[in-house]
């Protein structure tokens, strides 16, 4: 982490208008007459709302696109030419990420290289410089700090800026980041005691009023998780599921994926990867008509089970930012925050002895 | 985790989800639905340098249907083509048995871990398959043949609902005739025809009469659920301990690479930590299979 550097708001517009300038493309918040809010390409500041409405979808859309071209094809006869997929991308800037959005892209980097690497995400990943904004809107569905997060964490972000009068204050958390800062110190300046008190202030507010949301050991529910395939518990969430996968689309960290081709001709057509859901009923059908995950129950546990227990056994974290987007989507109520509460309290009774 | 190794990545046609080009060489008909393509890369070098292992999997794919996921059916003891066999249930294997001889398809692969095969040298094997499930375990079986000289007795019990189902037929009359392998075929009561000559019953039955000894051997098992679901506890009353006993699980697949997400049962991914497994390890699987 760097000493405090300070830019005030007229600064980032005269840095995102440089950027714009210099040809790379800038992502930010923009919110719609609604209120609703997307991550979308600025041409300046004034076109952003850095403290708006949490975007939907979430950062993971301009990574992992809803779906994207992986080789296109053409025949000749008996013979088939491919074409392949970029193998870069113009560099891009996002501005003001959630950090839970930036978490997300770290998270799903351990997926994307465990060790096939998956080269159109890395791509746009090398391509992306991230600058997030500590959290401008904790609702009651954020629980960042429940999964080793926080609204301030700049995990997966380059650069964190910090809110405070007439400005931000800027921390790099990546030589990215760093270089990034050095290349434009025009922009900065020293930040003032004030102002870093002010921040300090902010995120330690920002921290408690997240922990009131939500408050458990993700340790002790991966376990728990992992030790109760069987429970009756699972029983209880499929009934409340129509499978819809409105959770999974707007999950930053839900990477699940189809490939499925499409013939744009005669004779040609192209492959694609699109986004796909473990809560749809033909996820794991098998060609013979079996289903290992035949009912709702089932595909809500694989949802709990991925993100808290087998994500965390391979990777240390818990495949989640605590972003509540799964929350505020689910059109039938189901809420993560009561789920893992519920798991968390019979992991307690359990290691007590009590259950 | 099975004793089987997971393979380290290979070489790539070109991305990661890039298939090589292959033409169908042959075609085979195994029985109504079920067929066999053997398939040649087009590309010299890649044909010279392609390599894997028994029990390794792949994406196989129809140029504007779609990829199907199927072992390599061949053994890696013959060079220069690979096989799968397939029935056409869906709209890729569908569209596959379309595929003439001399057509240009996709291949991914291989991936995923292997039979350890040399972790078997000098012991006996017995291979139990049902139906289909003969295509991974051919693989194993001839690779185990072409190196016949490094193992023990080889015992084949394979069985199908009827004799029309019964794939492989010219390689079953090949074992058959071979005084190095045990092979027991079977069909189930009422499959059979007036010329068939093989036994009348289920599979489990069949390896329970069979019984070769599970002294220093190894048994190697695939078919419906149904098939290991009732031959597992019959291999164990023969004396076969859970870390003799192989199996391969076919999930539902898409990147075959462990990004996709589907085909993990627990927190098992079975297209890069499988998906041979051997029975101690499928045991210590959530029954979501």
């Amino acid at each position: 982490m760097s000493a405090n550097a300070f830019i005030s708001n007229e600064q980032l517009a005269g840095l995102v208008a440089a950027v714009v300038a210099s040809g790379t493309r800038v992502i930010a918040p923009v919110t719609a007459d609604d209120g609703t809010a997307t991550y979308s390409p600025i041409n300046s500041l004034a076109e952003a709302t850095l403290n708006g409405a949490l975007p939907n979808p979430s950062l993971k859309a301009h990574f992992l696109p809803p779906t994207e071209t992986l080789m296109s094809w053409r025949q000749h006869g008996s013979d088939i030419e491919i074409g392949s997929p970029p193998d870069s991308f113009a560099p891009q800037l996002v501005l003001g990420a959630r950090p839970c959005d930036a978490a997300a892209m770290d998270i799903v980097d351990s997926v994307m290289n465990w060790d096939y690497k998956d080269e159109l995400w890395n791509a746009r990943r090398d391509a992306t410089t991230v600058i997030s904004l500590a959290c401008p809107g904790i609702d009651d569905s954020c629980f960042c700090t429940a999964v080793g997060l926080g609204p301030d964490s700049s995990r997966g972000a380059d650069v964190l800026l910090v809110a405070v009068d007439d400005g931000y204050l800027a921390e790099f958390a990546t030589e990215r980041g760093a270089a990034f800062l050095a290349d434009n110190a025009q922009f900065f300046s020293a930040a003032a005691d004030t102002a870093v008190a002010q921040a300090d202030e902010s995120r330690a507010a920002a921290r408690s009023a997240v922990e009131a949301n939500l408050n458990v050991d993700t340790k002790r529910i991966e376990q728990w998780v992992g030790d109760h395939f069987d429970d009756e518990f699972w029983l209880t969430l499929g009934p409340r599921c129509n499978g819809c996968g409105a959770c999974a689309f707007v999950c930053p960290t839900c990477h699940c994926f189809d490939i499925a081709d499409e013939q744009s001709g005669v004779g040609t057509g192209v492959r694609r990867r699109s986004w796909d859901t473990c809560q749809s009923n033909v996820f794991t059908v098998h060609a013979s008509g079996h289903n290992p995950r035949g009912d709702q129950n089932a595909r809500y546990r694989q949802r709990i089970n991925h993100k808290f227990y087998i994500y965390p056994s391979k990777f240390g974290d818990a495949l989640c930012t605590g972003c509540g987007r799964c929350i505020r989507a689910c059109p039938a109520g189901q809420d993560l925050v009561e789920i893992l509460q519920t798991i968390d309290g019979m992991a307690a009774n359990e290691q007590e002895g009590v259950a | 985790m099975s004793e089987a190794t997971t393979q380290a990545v290979g070489a790539q046609a070109g991305h990661l989800y890039q298939p090589y080009l292959v033409t169908v060489s042959e075609i085979i008909d195994e029985t109504p639905d079920t067929r066999t393509l053997r398939l040649k890369f087009q590309d010299p070098e890649v044909a010279q340098s392609f390599d894997f292992k028994a029990g390794q999997f792949g994406e196989y794919s129809m140029f504007g249907w779609g990829e199907s996921t199927f072992c390599i059916a061949s053994p890696p003891t013959r060079k220069g083509y690979i096989e799968c066999s397939f029935k056409a249930s869906g709209k890729v294997t569908s569209a596959l048995r379309e595929a003439n001889v001399g057509d240009t398809i996709g291949f991914r692969g291989p991936y995923g871990n292997y039979f350890p095969i040399d972790e078997w040298k000098g012991k006996n094997i017995l291979f139990v398959a049902g139906g289909i499930g003969l295509a991974p375990v051919r693989c194993v079986i001839w690779n185990v043949l072409d190196r016949r000289d490094e193992f023990g007795d080889v015992t084949i019990v394979y069985g199908a609902r009827s004799v029309g189902d019964l794939v492989y037929k010219r390689e079953l009359e090949e074992w058959a005739a071979r005084d190095d392998v045990n092979l027991v075929t079977t069909v189930d009561p009422g499959g059979e025809t007036p010329e068939w000559t093989g036994k009348v019953g289920f599979v489990t039955p069949t390896v329970e009469e069979a019984a070769p000894s599970a002294e220093n051997a190894v048994a190697v098992i695939c078919g419906p659920p149904i098939v290991i679901k009732l031959t597992l506890p019959a291999l164990t009353n023969m004396g076969f301990s859970d870390d003799a006993i192989y199996t391969t699980l076919e999930n539902r697949m898409k990147c075959g690479v462990g990004k996709c997400g589907r085909c993990n049962v627990g927190s098992v991914y079975v297209c890069k930590d499988g998906p041979v497994f051997t029975a101690a390890a499928m045991k210590a699987l959530p029954a979501e299979f």
